[in-house]
């Protein structure tokens, strides 16, 4: 346990989509938004920045991208400024720092701003940096990307506990429907009943275009307060309780089982283990949608369903409003679209909204009191989880 | 990108008919090497030469015909991908040893959409899991040979190194058809 709280108090997000800006337009954009949504945000109160951002290089051209955010949202931190960098998981690495930084006394009030710019003209190229997660000499040659390696999870799962395409898509549909709920989900307005994804071209078979996550332009940013500041800030504050990461392999011949994964029951006990809370506890969560797939096997593997029972699980809306508890209200990856750098902090930000009412009623869990937010990288080779209690600090 | 689609002959016939160019002074009639001809970091494939990498015999054992990897002499682990130091016990005593040229797919999937740059002329693709005969190691690779929706989990698949088409070698896993 730590000796001092921490806890997010607010934050915004840009329109997430096929964006016409640059990295460092998406960075001011979202840095305005914050001033707008934070009134008693001061810019001298700011300590600390940490920078979300997957792939600037390739996506952007650009390193050194942490003073680049700071300049652009009108930031001068004076403390701690740095960018943190796990892939699909680059934003939660942002606030887990913000949140160590905190808790240590090295930072009173921090920004963890995600931001990623992934529509290029060459959708090759594009590709290709989505490519370089993998191991680049070794699975790289071979065509490795995740929608394929996904894909084979998928198989494995389909074989072994006997999954459907059906319920795959139900990930799909419940996932975009609540994107409808959320203005900047990049599929906001768009409709993708059971029978349309069951429809749309297969990309890595058994995948459909449905059950895969998008190449987005997006940024989004939290503002994390120690216990002593939250409430200047906010009266519903999102208490960082707990948070477990683990990482178990790189190249893909060392997975092991794919459709077990035993990293994020590590990353799991760690997180509930801190918090003194198990999964029944949760109201909702934010989980890595990065394909439908993904989510049935975090249902499991978090011990929100038996293991293999995934499926059944969403298609019988235990996922839902009204259910056990809702995951993904806010769009999820597949629905909102995921911004490397920028989807963990937009996990955290409706987590933030979630406690204090401000979601519309469609997507409101009742009352939530506890909330996990995991992200995973790569081909799930590292989990990491962060759960927050609207209760307290401890 | 301008490159030529890469040639699919086995890399030891390839081997025979033209020498591969290992850092020694280069025939004039061979198209130029990879670092003058394309930018590195726009291609997957790795610069596999002595000069570049402390691995280079894995690509001279491929080029031969041979799939091998590295073997910890002190704790005995076979490793993969080949390295210079044992994860497990950090010595950097390591040995190659030949692996396997049949194993059986364990996962498999294609790539229909979404290939990276180099790639796209290549679609549709096949990649699988393949647990190799006799040794725990469960290699990811391209799958030639049958088109995807051919292919089953647990089919018997074999080893094929291939030339890149620049001076490269590479391997891959043929089906039988």
């Amino acid at each position: 346990m730590t000796a001092r709280g921490v806890a997010i108090v607010g934050g915004a997000s840009v329109k997430w989509g096929v964006r016409p800006s640059t990295w460092s337009e998406l960075a001011q954009e979202v840095g305005a938004a914050l001033f707008r949504a934070l009134p008693e945000l001061r810019s001298e109160d700011v300590d600390s920045l940490f920078v979300g951002a997957a792939e600037p290089e390739r996506f952007a051209f650009q390193s050194h991208v942490a003073p680049l955010a700071a300049e652009q949202m009108g930031l001068r931190p004076t403390r701690i400024l740095q960018r943190t960098e796990l892939a699909c998981a680059s934003g939660q690495s942002a606030i887990r720092s913000a949140y160590a930084a905190i808790a240590a006394g090295l930072s009173d009030l921090a920004v963890a701003v995600g931001v990623e710019k992934m529509n290029l003209p060459s959708m090759a190229e594009a590709n290709s940096a989505m490519g370089c997660v993998m191991d680049r000499p070794w699975d790289g040659p071979h065509g490795a990307t995740a929608p394929p390696f996904f894909a084979m999870v998928a198989q494995r799962h389909m074989l072994e506990h006997g999954t459907t395409e059906e319920q795959l898509a139900a990930v799909s549909e419940k996932n975009h429907r609540f994107a409808n709920t959320n203005p900047n989900a990049q599929f906001y307005e768009k409709t993708f009943p059971r029978e349309k994804l069951l429809r749309l071209p297969v990309i890595a078979p058994p995948l459909r275009l449905g059950d895969c996550s998008s190449m987005t332009d997006g940024a989004a940013a939290v503002v994390l307060a120690s216990e002593e500041n939250a409430r200047r800030y906010s009266a519903t504050p999102a208490w960082i309780r707990g948070t477990g990461q683990y990482s178990d392999f790189h190249n893909l011949a060392n997975a092991g089982s794919l459709t077990e994964w035993v990293g994020l029951k590590h990353a799991a006990r760690e997180a509930f283990g801190r918090a003194g809370i198990g999964p029944k506890d949760l109201d909702l969560a934010e989980v890595h949608d990065c394909f439908t797939i993904s989510e049935i096997i975090e249902y499991e593997s978090l011990g929100l369903c038996p293991e293999g029972a995934g499926g059944a699980f969403v298609a019988d809306g235990r996922a839902d409003v009204g259910g056990d508890l809702v995951v993904n209200p806010r769009g999820g990856l597949l629905g909102c679209g995921h911004p490397l750098g920028a989807t963990g902090i937009g996990q955290a930000l409706e987590v933030f909204q979630q406690f204090s009412r401000t979601v519309p009623a469609a997507r409101q869990a009742p009352d939530p009191e506890w909330a996990l937010v995991h992200n995973l990288s790569g081909s799930a080779n590292v989990h990491s989880v962060m759960i927050y209690g609207a209760g307290g600090p401890r | 990108m301008s490159d030529s689609p890469r040639p699919r002959r086995p890399a030891a016939q390839l081997a025979r008919e033209e020498p591969v160019a290992t850092g020694s002074a280069r025939d004039p009639a061979r198209p130029a090497p990879l670092r003058e001809k394309r930018p590195f970091l726009l291609d997957f494939f790795p610069l596999e030469t002595e000069k570049d990498t402390r691995l280079a015999r894995f690509y001279e054992n491929l080029r031969a015909g041979r799939l091998t990897t590295t073997r910890c002499r002190q704790d005995g682990s076979i490793l993969w991908p080949p390295r210079t130091a044992c994860p497990r016990c950090h010595a950097e005593e390591l040995e190659w040893v030949d692996l396997p040229d049949h194993g059986r797919l364990y996962a498999f999937s294609a790539v229909l959409a979404g290939a990276p740059l180099g790639m796209e002329e290549e679609v549709p693709f096949s990649v699988g899991l393949v647990d190799l005969d006799g040794v725990a190691l469960r290699l990811f690779g391209r799958i030639e040979g049958k088109p995807w929706n051919a292919l089953h989990v647990g089919e018997a698949v074999r080893v094929e190194p291939y030339d890149v088409g620049d001076g490269r070698v590479f391997y891959r896993f043929r089906a039988q058809p």
